[in-house]
């Protein structure tokens, strides 16, 4: 638990060095969910009231728990292959995937707390009458996997530096998709059926859409609870065979 | 002439070493552009979503709301075809690496605000200003507003090259310049979209505190005939105030620059 505790106070601690830089970050996170709440404002008017409240509180819920599941600071692992300073990391005292999922736990945190502070500066600004979360538990199920699924995602991308120095562009490519077909714009359902049911077959609506949908009261068949285990448990193999495997690829000379 | 000749000449040689960076990242680029063009298409897919399916949404219909997204898309990519270096100003200030563009005997924006085309966004530019044609030939425009409306795209690309110098020039005072021109990114997308989406109030600040409305939702206003005269004075006229301005920062900032070398 000490341990813990160290890497996540020590992930903190990182975000205050450059407190312009984390600012200004959060800046633009206000300025992209103005965006959509203002696009999506202006064009829900032929909606009912009550179709208007669970979509505007989908987008509220939807950005602010996307910084819970996707802030990660799997980043920096691809430079540290590369560098060949992911040996410092291998020397520590704590597995690996351990080491970045409390340092992601860090990021998520703090993330989370700004992206709450600006959700309710923007509810208080439109008057936006937010639906009271519900079944929380079975959303917490859902959510939890999410962010498993997207840790183990972000690694896989990381891992590629074993092979490539260049990683940049596949995590640009999964940033783009993932914002949209996650249901980072709107919710999926508002798209044809045949796409919709498609994307509930990927992994990406797992991430962020399901928790924050079951979260808004809407019930799906029992097959989704399955699909999320499965995605989680076929990405955290996944990782962990590209993980052995690129280690033992792995060489860099000293310093 | 001659000074332009020879500034030309740098920044050919510039291009060319950009386009052979490129080169040398053949599958980032890949996934890169793949990136874009799906970003491309999924606004374009929420775009139709929004505004096909509620047609009633502020004055536009479908036609002009592709028009507005292709017309940021085109300004957006162009300025980032040709201020690409901005993006990478960061590490040139902090290692001390500046020093060495600042003794050589050219102007140092062509280093550090051009440096050389972005070869990647050069093909969207194409791909843009393709489908950009496509759709003004189904407008029905009058040619005078069509006149006006490549006028206010120029008027754009100086407002974009302003924007950048002042990035440049917060960089030297405050070594921020990552967050800096992200934050200008995210504002202008604002411009993605339609500006009557928008409330009046952040409308009007997004109009004439920060230029971004002139950049964006102007041009197309013109083509549409809903931009009045002075409007188009004032546009300009705030332009080219925000344009001397920003090399009065540039160099007020290049006064202050103290080198982090080694």
């Amino acid at each position: 638990m000490k341990k813990i505790i160290t890497i996540i106070k020590i992930s903190l601690k990182e975000y205050f060095v450059y407190r312009l830089n984390f600012f200004l970050w959060r800046v633009r996170a206000f300025i992209n969910l103005l965006i959509i709440i203002f696009l999506w404002g202006a064009s829900l008017k032929t909606f009912s009231i009550k179709e208007k409240q669970i979509f505007i509180s989908y987008l509220i819920y939807g950005i602010t728990i996307s910084y819970l599941i996707l802030g990660t600071r799997t980043t920096d692992i691809a430079d540290d292959i590369n560098s060949g300073r992911i040996i410092n990391t291998l020397l520590k005292p704590i597995s690996f995937f351990r080491f970045y999922f409390y340092k992601d736990l860090a990021d998520k945190a703090i993330n989370l707390f700004f992206a709450i502070i600006e959700a309710f500066l923007i509810v208080k600004i439109f008057n936006i009458n937010l639906i009271f979360p519900k079944q929380i538990l079975f959303g917490l199920i859902f959510l939890i996997n999410g962010v498993f699924i997207s840790f183990f995602i972000n690694l896989l991308i990381s891992f590629i530096g074993f092979w490539s120095r260049e990683t940049w562009g596949p995590r640009f490519l999964f940033t783009i998709i993932v914002s949209f077909i996650s249901g980072g714009f709107f919710p999926l359902n508002i798209l044809p059926k045949t796409i919709y049911q498609i994307l509930m077959l990927t992994p990406f609506p797992y991430l962020y859409y399901l928790p924050t949908r079951i979260f808004l009261g809407e019930r799906f068949p029992f097959y989704i609870f399955f699909l999320s285990f499965f995605w989680l448990l076929g990405i955290f193999l996944l990782t962990k065979k590209v993980w052995i495997t690129g280690n033992k690829s792995f060489s860099f000379w000293g310093k | 002439m001659k000074n332009f000749l020879h500034s030309l000449k740098i920044y050919f040689i510039l291009s060319l070493y950009s386009f052979k960076t490129i080169n040398d990242h053949r599958k980032a680029i890949f996934f890169f552009i793949l990136g874009k063009f799906f970003r491309f298409l999924f606004f374009f897919l929420l775009l139709f979503f929004v505004f096909k399916k509620n047609p009633s949404v502020n004055q536009y219909n479908f036609n002009q709301v592709i028009i507005i997204y292709l017309t940021f898309n085109f300004i957006d990519t162009l300025a980032q075809t040709l201020y690409r270096e901005v993006y990478r100003f960061r590490p040139l200030l902090i290692s001390g690496d500046l020093d060495l563009i600042l003794i050589k005997p050219y102007n140092t924006l062509i280093r550090v605000l051009l440096g050389g085309l972005d070869f990647t966004d050069l093909g969207f530019l194409i791909f843009y200003l393709f489908i950009l044609i496509f759709f003004l030939i189904k407008y029905q425009f009058d040619f005078l507003n069509l006149f006006l409306y490549f006028l206010l795209l120029g008027n754009a690309m100086i407002l974009a090259t302003a924007f950048h110098i002042l990035v440049l020039a917060f960089g030297i005072l405050f070594t921020t310049v990552d967050h800096t021109i992200m934050i200008y990114r995210d504002l202008t997308s604002f411009g993605r979209f339609p500006f009557d989406i928008y409330r009046k109030t952040l409308r009007d600040f997004l109009t004439f505190v920060l230029p971004i409305g002139i950049m964006f939702s102007f041009p197309p206003k013109a083509l549409f005939g809903l931009l009045s005269f002075e409007n188009i004075i004032i546009a300009f006229l705030i332009s080219l105030i925000l344009f001397f301005l920003s090399l009065k920062i540039w160099g007020f900032s290049l006064k202050k620059y103290q080198s982090g070398g080694s």
